[in-house]
């Protein structure tokens, strides 16, 4: 490029500027604008993640550094991971409230969650819960509870992870108020992320517990 | 980094590249109009990806490339709402804008490449090599379009401004 060549190129970007610059351009909108319309769209994106007919009002979907080792915080999640990136943080599992107060469990495929966050997660939502992976506790349900069907029901769904793909996600809806007083809702779940079996059942607070390794077909859904 | 934190990044990341962002995305679509809604789209979603948008090596390009974006498959969408309008669907401006009519209908029909390096040098003040990396292309090829889009809009320019170029 010879000088008058830069002196054009100059000269035609300058003129490009000048035209524009001259233009009475609107002021920037309210950064809050801004970031309304981004909370507005990261809510329903969210929403978006739980199940059919379930009500997002408020969602948390817990992120649970790789493997299953180590209680790694529950986090909220807020922005969507980049499709292209490898995720640094693969999401295991989720919970939100449902219709009528209900509360929904969601155990994402391929990935084993953190029983310490599943915990923390569902005490954050109101549900009192002995969460294991790897082994499933019991201790005898009280005579007068509510059957486990009227506490928490099972379903397996197509429903496919967020980040992975896979399909087969399992869901407990667990409708808290039925959970009587004294009483906490035991979940296991298996420690291979390929075997997605889950066990639930109401133990007594404060009850010795008997944990094995494998649910049985006691008084609890075994799915 | 807190979440508040990275709130007033961003503030101010918007407050400074408001203006120039959406200057670029007039120059590239010829309406003001148009742009501001593109621009404001465009950080909407640099905010909902901002961790991913800080990093970037040039967080303006990305906006104003997200912009441009999303004003085509507005296009796009109103193409397919209306198959039959049969009008030519390229942003409007010009007059109504207050822009050189001449110089706007030139910026307008330059290929959308050249249309953008030119929009990313003139008002980001993005040099070559970064424009090249922002667009995944060579530099050289970079200057190919800047060259070719100056050729164009040279003829474009009035008298005086064609005066001064050619002095």
């Amino acid at each position: 490029m010879n000088d008058n060549d830069e002196l054009t190129e100059r000269a035609v970007l300058s003129a490009v500027r000048d035209e524009i610059s001259v233009l009475p351009l609107p002021a920037a909108p309210h950064l809050e604008t801004i970031t309304a319309r981004a909370r507005a769209r990261r809510q329903r994106r969210v929403g978006g993640l739980s199940i059919a007919g379930a009500v997002a009002c408020a969602a948390l979907a817990v992120s649970l550094a790789g493997g299953s080792g180590g209680a790694a915080p529950a986090v909220q999640r807020d922005t969507a991971p980049p499709r292209h990136a490898a995720p640094v943080q693969l999401t295991a599992f989720s919970v939100v409230t449902g219709a009528g107060g209900s509360t929904t469990l969601t155990l994402y495929p391929g990935e084993v969650a953190n029983p310490s966050a599943v915990h923390q997660a569902l005490a954050e939502h109101g549900i009192p819960a002995l969460v294991t992976a790897g082994r499933f506790c019991q201790n005898g349900t009280s005579p007068g509870w509510p059957g486990i069907d009227q506490v928490a029901t099972f379903s397996a769904t197509g429903l496919q992870h967020p980040a992975n793909g896979q399909a087969g996600s399992r869901i407990v809806v667990i409708h808290g108020s039925a959970i009587p007083r004294g009483a906490k809702l035991s979940i296991g779940y298996r420690q291979d992320p390929q075997n997605r079996e889950i066990s639930f059942t109401l133990i007594q607070d404060g009850v010795p517990l008997t944990c094995t390794s494998l649910p049985d077909n006691g008084p609890h859904g075994n799915h | 980094m807190s979440h508040e934190t990275e709130k007033t990044e961003f503030a101010d990341f918007f407050q400074k590249s408001w203006e120039p962002c959406l200057k670029a995305v007039v120059a590239s679509t010829g309406s003001v109009e148009l742009a501001e809604d593109q621009v404001a789209e465009a950080f909407t979603r640099a905010w909902l990806a901002w961790r991913k948008v800080r990093r970037h090596p040039a967080p303006r390009a990305w906006v104003v490339r997200t912009a441009l974006n999303t004003g085509a498959s507005w296009w796009r969408r109103r193409l397919r709402e209306l198959p039959l309008a049969g009008h030519d669907t390229t942003a409007t401006g010009g007059a109504d804008d207050g822009l050189d009519a001449a110089l706007l209908t030139a910026l307008r029909h330059l290929p959308d490449r050249q249309r953008e390096v030119i929009a990313l040098r003139v008002f980001l003040d993005l040099d070559v090599d970064t424009i090249a990396v922002h667009l995944g292309i060579a530099p050289a090829t970079v200057r190919v379009h800047l060259s070719r889009a100056i050729t164009t809009l040279r003829h474009q320019l009035s008298p005086s401004q064609a005066m001064e170029v050619d002095r």
